[in-house]
């Protein structure tokens, strides 16, 4: 193939490459991509004749002109994101530069442009299709850049033909590999020092139901339908708890509810119980959870109840409001790690008389005002003769669990309320039940709360993380026990078990799918600071390092070899040897001749560059003569070598070099 | 202590530049710029995919510096050149270049060398494969150019860089001034009023009366080779012949006047002279400052002398030529004449080494 040609071909790949990496990142509205990705395709054909490319050029002129002008009026006028304008702007200028007649100069182009699409699609925080395309670019532009390298000096020395073979193209392409290395070994080391002001870039966010300021009961006449959106993985470094299906990532809580909707108070006390009795008196050991959430349109940190410490991964700042709920500061997708115990307090405690700190009871024992007064009847008659808040709420938690789960949301207005939902239906979601067991607990005179956030989850073999969806969103119930604080009940009862499509004949490739996924966030996007730490801790030999709230290793035991350390040496052993390799290899006349000059101007006759073999000879004589007739044998026999057109043969080099140790005696005797 | 210091510096600088030097193209600045820019970016965004895309261009940095390294440090290159050149004639240096690597090919290597103006270039050299590759110089003025450095360069892979490696090749390459200018018929005194020493007898020749054996001297007749006596004496000797003394015409060059163009017209129109003595097949002689070119003919002579008057150094206190025979008998070119010789050919100080405008007109 013509050299210009395959050249052209290779930049305009690179070209499609850096398109789909940008549509990794920011995706594209479909107009401008699909345009470029057809002239792009175009360009792997079809090159105009350098008229024609001169006549395109009067067309794509103005466009840019227009398409420069609109991002102008965006940014100024409109003040709207002026990224989208700015990519169609470069998606032109790809198509044009690629459309043009096969000229060196415009292949550079090509390769700033398809650049440019790379390095804007680093600005959000694009998938697993980046990765790809990323690592396609890397090796087109291996082959590329070397093809156009050959391509412009075989022009300039006007050369016809280049010996480029495949096997030469695969090794150029293999060292793509050397270079992906490199960068790997440089994203890996390159200390993390900055945190950075300019945050972590855009994200596009998921739109999740249910963690909002209000949420309602009332929704009526369809069916809530399954989400296989994932919205958190949680890993557990130290212990994976027995039960992951019945873990609660609690989200946020709301204390107020009208009849319909439950409110979170904007003016709600401080009713968080002190960290110190969770810690002190719940029982079960402390579970660490590392969790990488999606980026949602609420700003909520999900843990297991109670957190003790929520600890940022990346640049987030999680805070703790009133309530005791965490939500974040900060652009991106949250990564942190919270602890948590993994069981409550004993029933014995709970049951013990409540004495002590209660939150509010504005908020926390609120009923709504038209109240049908059969529901507090209810909740005596179930806990009639109990006389501990622990055995009232779990004798209503089991009450309600006698009743149905259902999806199907109640079919009029008149029927979605709570009183229809215990005394008629007697079936709903997770909304009517904890609604329910609050309403009552209250009605009881027991401070509680309706929580939202996620139960259970998917686990992953691949990667052995806990996959959520929003299929998992739930609702429950929070007590308050003085002393002791808010203690979970979950009165929903247990429905099917499964959602369609997690038997789905994909999900299993989903999930493997998401497993690369989530080690790509987790080891590229979310790469961090203690992540190298707890590399070169590795490294250098120590076992562990915890990455928890202290950030103190748990154990400085070293392993019985540093391998890091000794792969480090071997590497510069390497190193040193290669550039030992690297010297000048003469042939051993002229490393005589050589030694020759060397011994001569050791000697204190002067041997500037320009000093010719036969003017050496001639210094040689005249500062010291003895020397010269061996000299000159030495200078004959390298010249005869040189020159002459043959090699000099065994007898000649022991000849020349028994002159040369006459000559290094004589220079070295004194007159 | 200090001065010693600072040359020990120096020599150790232009040891480590000798052994590889890198020069930046252009595209090779932006690349590097570039790649500042995005650490500098990622450093202050804390953005891993530019830590990410900062590395690779590192990669591409490093693999460009490796594989070029590569590309020149398995190459063991031969000179051949011819021993002189003639101003204006073209010199065809053919360089031949072994890749010793036995695994990687070596592309895209130019040759060159400080004082020529072309470069020699190498497409292709495969593992353990032989290549030629040759540049054509042409000189302008006569001398002896040493040549010393040969550098390889490439900027293979990604002519991202230029490195360069140097190879110490010493060597010269003679260039001889021109033997066509147009000067006229000399006519000195007889040369047989010969003064003393060894000129006085017939001309060193070949074909006439045999004289003696002497070490072959480039240029020589190789028909007259004495193998027998080459063979017992482990270097090639060749006979010599003695011819009539009488015809063998003494070309004087005067070396005392300022360097610059009237010098290079005398030294052509000596040239010139022992050109045209070639051609009549007369032997000649040379006296140019302290070299005496003893009488001879044949290409080997015409080669002898056309060396010495590539060396000939003008300076104007050089003393009047001294032939060993008598002045009389003697040509001399000169720039301003001098008195004594049988002829005296006077460039002036005015001449031009513009020939090319002298025979168009």
């Amino acid at each position: 193939m013509n050299l210009r040609l395959f050249h052209r071909r290779l930049a305009v790949l690179m070209g499609l490459a850096g398109l789909a990496a940008f549509a990794g990142g920011a995706g594209f509205e479909p107009r401008s991509a699909t345009l470029a990705t057809i002239a792009l395709g175009v360009a792997l054909f079809w090159h105009p004749e350098k008229d024609l490319s001169d006549r395109l050029e009067r067309v794509w002129l103005p466009l840019a002109a227009l398409l420069v002008v609109r991002a102008l009026f965006h940014f100024f006028v409109v003040r709207d994101d002026i990224v989208i304008p700015v990519v169609d702007l470069l998606l032109l200028l790809l198509s044009a530069e690629a459309l043009r007649a096969l000229e060196s100069r415009n292949d550079l182009r090509l390769y700033a442009l398809s650049f440019a699409l790379i390095l804007a699609a680093t600005a959000y925080r694009p998938g697993i299709l980046f990765l790809i395309a990323f690592v396609a670019y890397v090796g087109l532009a291996t082959v590329t850049l070397m093809v156009g390298h050959l391509r412009r000096q075989s022009e300039r020395h006007r050369i016809a033909e280049v010996p480029l073979g495949r096997g030469m193209l695969a090794t150029t392409g293999a060292l793509s590999g050397v270079i992906l290395a490199v960068a790997l070994a440089i994203f890996v080391t390159f200390p993390r020092v900055s945190q950075g002001w300019a945050g972590r870039g855009d994200t596009q966010v998921t739109s999740i139901a249910g963690f909002s300021d209000q949420i309602s009961i009332g929704e009526h006449g369809s069916t809530i339908l399954g989400n296989p959106q994932i919205v958190l993985r949680v890993e557990f470094p130290d212990t994976q708890p027995g039960n992951v299906g019945g873990l609660h990532w609690r989200g946020r809580s709301y204390d107020r509810f009208d009849g319909v909707r439950w409110i979170r108070s904007e003016n709600v006390p401080p009713s968080a119980a002190p960290t110190s009795w969770y810690r002190e008196r719940w029982s079960g050991e402390i579970i660490e959870q590392r969790i990488f959430g999606a980026a949602l349109d609420e700003r909520v940190l999900f843990a297991l109840h109670p957190a003790l410490v929520i600890d940022s991964d990346n640049g987030i700042q999680p805070l703790f409001d009133n309530a005791g709920d965490y939500i974040y500061w900060g652009s991106g997708t949250p990564a942190y790690t919270a602890f948590s115990p993994s069981g409550i307090p004993p029933a014995e405690d709970l049951r013990r008389p409540a004495r002590g700190y209660r939150p509010s009871d504005d908020h926390f024992l609120q009923l709504p005002r038209q109240l049908d007064p059969r529901i507090a009847e209810l909740s005596d008659s179930l806990t009639a003769g109990i006389d501990n808040r622990y055995d009232q709420a779990v004798t209503i938690r089991n009450w309600l669990q006698t009743f149905g789960y259902t999806r199907q949301l109640p079919a009029t207005a008149r029927q979605a309320t709570l009183e229809h939902f215990l005394f008629e239906r007697r079936a709903g979601h997770c909304e009517y039940f904890s609604t329910a067991m609050v309403v009552m607990l209250r009605s009881l005179g027991i401070e509680a709360r309706n929580v939202n956030g996620f139960l259970g989850g998917q686990w992953s073999d691949f990667g052995n993380y806990l996959v959520v969806t929003q299929n998992e969103a739930h609702s429950w119930v929070e007590a308050w026990f003085p002393g002791y604080g808010w203690v979970t009940f979950d009165p929903t009862p247990a429905g099917d078990g499964t959602t369609e499509v997690f038997s789905s004949w994909f999900w299993p490739g989903r999930i493997l799918f998401d497993g690369i996924q989530h080690r790509w966030n987790k080891w590229v996007l979310d790469y961090s600071v203690d992540d190298q730490v707890g590399i070169f801790a590795g490294l250098l030999g120590e076992r562990t390092v915890d990455q928890g709230a202290a950030s103190a290793p748990l154990s400085d035991e070293r392993g019985p070899v540093p391998l890091g350390l000794l792969a480090l040496l071997t590497v510069a052993a390497l190193g040193v040897y290669w550039a030992r390799q690297g010297g000048q290899r003469f042939d051993p006349s002229t490393q005589m001749y050589l030694q020759l000059r060397s011994v001569t101007q050791r000697s204190g006759i002067p041997v500037d560059p320009g000093v010719t073999p036969l003017l050496l000879v001639e210094r040689i004589k005249n500062t010291k003569a003895a020397a010269a007739r061996h000299a000159e044998r030495v200078v004959d026999l390298y010249l005869r070598a040189r020159y002459g057109r043959e090699p000099l043969g065994d007898s000649d080099l022991r000849e020349m070099k028994n002159a040369l140790n006459a000559t290094k005696k004589t220079l070295r005797s004194k007159p | 202590m200090i001065g010693r210091l600072i040359a020990s510096l120096r020599s150790t600088w232009a040891r480590l530049r000798a052994w590889r030097r890198i020069r930046f193209t252009s595209g090779g600045i932006a690349f590097t710029v570039g790649t500042v820019a995005v650490g500098f970016a990622a450093m202050n965004t804390g953005n891993n995919l530019l830590y990410l895309l900062m590395g690779s261009m590192l990669g591409f940095i490093t693999v460009s510096s490796w594989l070029s390294e590569q590309v020149i440090r398995g190459l063991r290159i031969e000179r051949r050149s011819p021993r002189a050149v003639t101003v204006g004639h073209d010199l065809c240096i053919t360089y031949e270049v072994t890749n010793q690597n036995t695994r990687l090919p070596s592309l895209a290597v130019e040759i060159s060398e400080d004082g020529l103006p072309d470069r020699a270039f190498l497409s292709h050299v495969p593992p353990r494969g032989h290549e030629t590759a040759r540049s054509l110089n042409s000189f302008v003025r006569r001398g002896i150019y040493p040549l010393n450095i040969v550098t390889l360069s490439t900027g293979f892979p990604f002519g991202l860089f230029q490195k360069e490696r140097d190879v110490e090749l010493p060597g010269e390459i003679v260039v001889w001034p021109r033997t066509d200018r147009p000067v006229r018929d000399a006519s000195p005194g007889s040369g047989r009023t010969a003064r003393a020493g060894a000129a006085a007898k017939g001309a060193a020749g070949s074909r006439g009366e045999y004289q003696s054996l002497r070490t072959y001297r480039a240029g020589d007749d190789s028909r007259d080779i004495h193998w027998k006596s080459s063979a017992r004496m482990l270097e090639p000797v060749v006979r010599e012949y003695e011819r009539d003394g009488a015809e063998t015409r003494w070309i004087c060059l005067d070396l005392s006047a300022e360097p610059g163009e009237a010098a290079e017209v005398a030294v052509e129109v000596t040239a010139s002279l022992a050109a045209r003595a070639i051609a009549q097949q007369r032997p000649f002689a040379l006296v140019a400052g302290d070299d005496v070119l003893e009488p001879g003919d044949g290409g080997g002579q015409l080669e002898r002398a056309l060396d010495i008057l590539a060396r000939a150094d003008f300076r104007p206190d050089v003393p009047a030529p001294a032939p060993p025979i008598d002045p009389q008998a003697c040509v001399l070119v000169s720039v301003d004449g001098r008195p004594g010789f049988g002829d005296t050919i006077t460039v002036g100080r005015e001449a031009t080494l513009r020939l090319e405008k002298e025979d168009d007109s």
